[in-house]
């Protein structure tokens, strides 16, 4: 296998993050229109603010530009593996609630599913390259636990109609973000780089 | 001892003359001039109705020793009104600032004060030297759903007011118009044109944070613009120009992904190439200008000399009027 930093590597990751950016640019379009058509069939208003969903991965970051190709990679494939989650179970959820009654939104639902899916798939390859597979999802899910194992208290009650379907518009918004994020995260990626080290962070004044 | 006293337009002001009794006898000075007697009550100066060109200095002279026993600085003017922010992203991703102004002058000293808030987090505006009402942000995270509130406080000595905005990081990113925008004529082409422009240099990180832009052209002639839209790249050429007319030509900028388009860029204007006029020139001139030129006796491709209708002739030989009268003129050079 080529090691990550020859001139073939170099290529193929400029031509993964270029695939990248096109998949990032389109579900993120998909998402916004499905924000759009879920919040109206859900009587929410798709541009209040919602406080922030436990275990939506938040797109917000801070120091960016002091991120690594590596850790871009590996906070993007732990974002959309569990997007793939949260919307497999919307999926499951508008499916025992509205059943056939609304098959645009399911189908919207899917066909985002499945971009999520490629994506995150695309992530892999990324991180293949590399020269570092990606993490087992056993792996991650363990570290989560881990981190949340010392929070005490009962165990959660299962959300109602209205917090899912806020659930289902956090998860949504965070996910266009994402999008956003991402496409920026892979033309970093692209650009030449001497090796894994930090990128050149922003000139300090604005 | 002076003072500063602020009053409203359309107020009634009234002055005392310092520690001065009531029944003193006093002169008042507005500037220098001395202010007639009617408007003294007792020793008491009333201003009924004050207007903005009442403001001054205002001074009491003890009546026959003409100490000076209080002077003041009136200012008239009004409270603020609702003040206009606008905050804006010009330089994406590292920051956006606001900038904001009174919509009616209230003529006296206003101070300003921003509260940015992102959450629960309360961020600091530095203000910018020049100008003065404007402020600046550094991004501290970036792709965040949380909304920015940003308030902003004018008060003066006649009252306040305030204005709030909210908005999302992505919705205020609006880069300034692209520079060096360049429009040439392509030579031997006479309805081209190449436009070429730059970045805006206020635009930190292009190579990340590429940017799409939108081109505008039209003859001066007409109204109507023509649009493009560009994925990428700093030049584009136009093929579908109008031969010989003057074109006005503008380009605007947005991010590829977020945000709103810039204003327009500094108007530009070029013609397309076209061909040298033709003199009358002699055997030898023609014979020479001929084999150095493939284009003399080619009529450019806008340049209709003739409909088909004009036509004369049929196969290989057809021939059209116009075209025939040329031929025919420089035949009669040559006989």
């Amino acid at each position: 296998m080529a090691g990550a930093d020859s001139p073939s590597a170099a290529l193929q990751r400029r031509d993964l993050c270029a695939r990248g950016i096109r998949l990032a640019g389109k579900m993120r379009a998909d998402v916004l229109n499905l924000l759009d058509a879920y919040a109206e069939r859900q009587g929410l208003d798709a541009s209040a603010s919602v406080a922030a969903v436990e275990g939506v991965p938040a797109a917000a970051v801070e120091r960016w530009d002091e991120q690594t190709g590596t850790q871009r990679l590996l906070e993007n494939l732990a974002a959309y593996r569990a997007f793939r989650a949260l919307l497999a179970q919307m999926l499951e959820e508008h499916r025992e609630q509205l059943g056939e009654a609304d098959a645009a939104l399911g189908r919207a639902l899917a066909a985002v599913l499945l971009q999520v899916s490629a994506f995150a798939y695309h992530l892999e390859e990324l991180l293949r390259l590399e020269s570092r597979g990606p993490p087992g999802e056993e792996q991650e899910q363990e570290e989560e636990e881990e981190e949340e194992e010392e929070a005490d208290g009962p165990p959660p009650q299962p959300p109602g109609l209205f917090e899912q379907k806020l659930r289902g518009l956090g998860v949504l918004r965070e996910l266009a973000q994402w999008a956003v994020r991402s496409a920026r995260d892979l033309r970093q990626l692209a650009k030449p780089s001497p090796g894994s080290g930090p990128a050149p962070s922003l000139a300090e004044s604005p | 001892e002076s003072h500063t006293q602020y009053e409203r337009v359309g107020a009634d002001v009234t002055m005392k003359c310092g520690s001065m009794d009531w029944d003193a006898a006093v002169t008042w000075t507005v500037n220098g001039t001395d202010i007639d007697e009617s408007h003294l009550n007792g020793s008491y100066l009333i201003l009924k109705n004050v207007d903005l060109m009442q403001s001054g200095q205002y001074s009491c002279y003890e009546g026959s020793s003409w100490h000076l026993k209080y002077q003041t600085y009136l200012r008239v003017g009004t409270p603020p009104k609702e003040p206009v922010l606008m905050c804006r992203s010009n330089n994406y991703p590292k920051g956006f600032y606001c900038s904001w102004h009174l919509p009616t002058p209230t003529f006296i000293p206003n101070s300003f004060n921003i509260s940015v808030i992102h959450g629960t987090k309360e961020m600091v505006c530095e203000k910018d030297a020049v100008p003065k009402n404007r402020c600046h942000i550094r991004y501290l995270q970036l792709f965040s759903t949380v909304k920015y509130k940003v308030t902003l406080t004018v008060t003066n000595a006649l009252g306040k007011n305030f204005t709030t905005l909210t908005f999302d990081e992505f919705a205020i990113v609006k880069p300034d118009p692209p520079e060096s925008v360049v429009a040439k004529p392509v030579p031997n082409n006479p309805r081209r044109l190449e436009v070429s422009w730059q970045n805006p240099s206020s635009w930190p990180d292009p190579e990340s944070f590429p940017l799409k832009f939108f081109l505008r052209y039209r003859p001066l002639i007409l109204d109507q613009w023509q649009h493009v839209e560009l994925s990428d790249g700093t030049s584009h050429t136009i093929t579908d120009a109008y031969a010989g007319k003057e074109y006005i030509i503008q380009v605007a900028a947005k991010d590829n992904d977020i945000g709103t388009w810039s204003d327009w860029s500094v108007a530009v204007h070029a013609t397309p190439w076209t061909e040298e006029p033709k003199h009358l020139t002699t055997e030898a001139q023609i014979t020479e200008t001929t084999s150095a030129s493939t284009s003399s006796f080619m009529a450019p491709p806008t340049t209709k000399i003739c409909d088909k209708g004009a036509m004369v002739g049929s196969g290989a030989v057809a021939v059209c009027w116009t075209a025939g009268l040329v031929v025919a003129a420089y035949s009669v050079l040559f006989i």
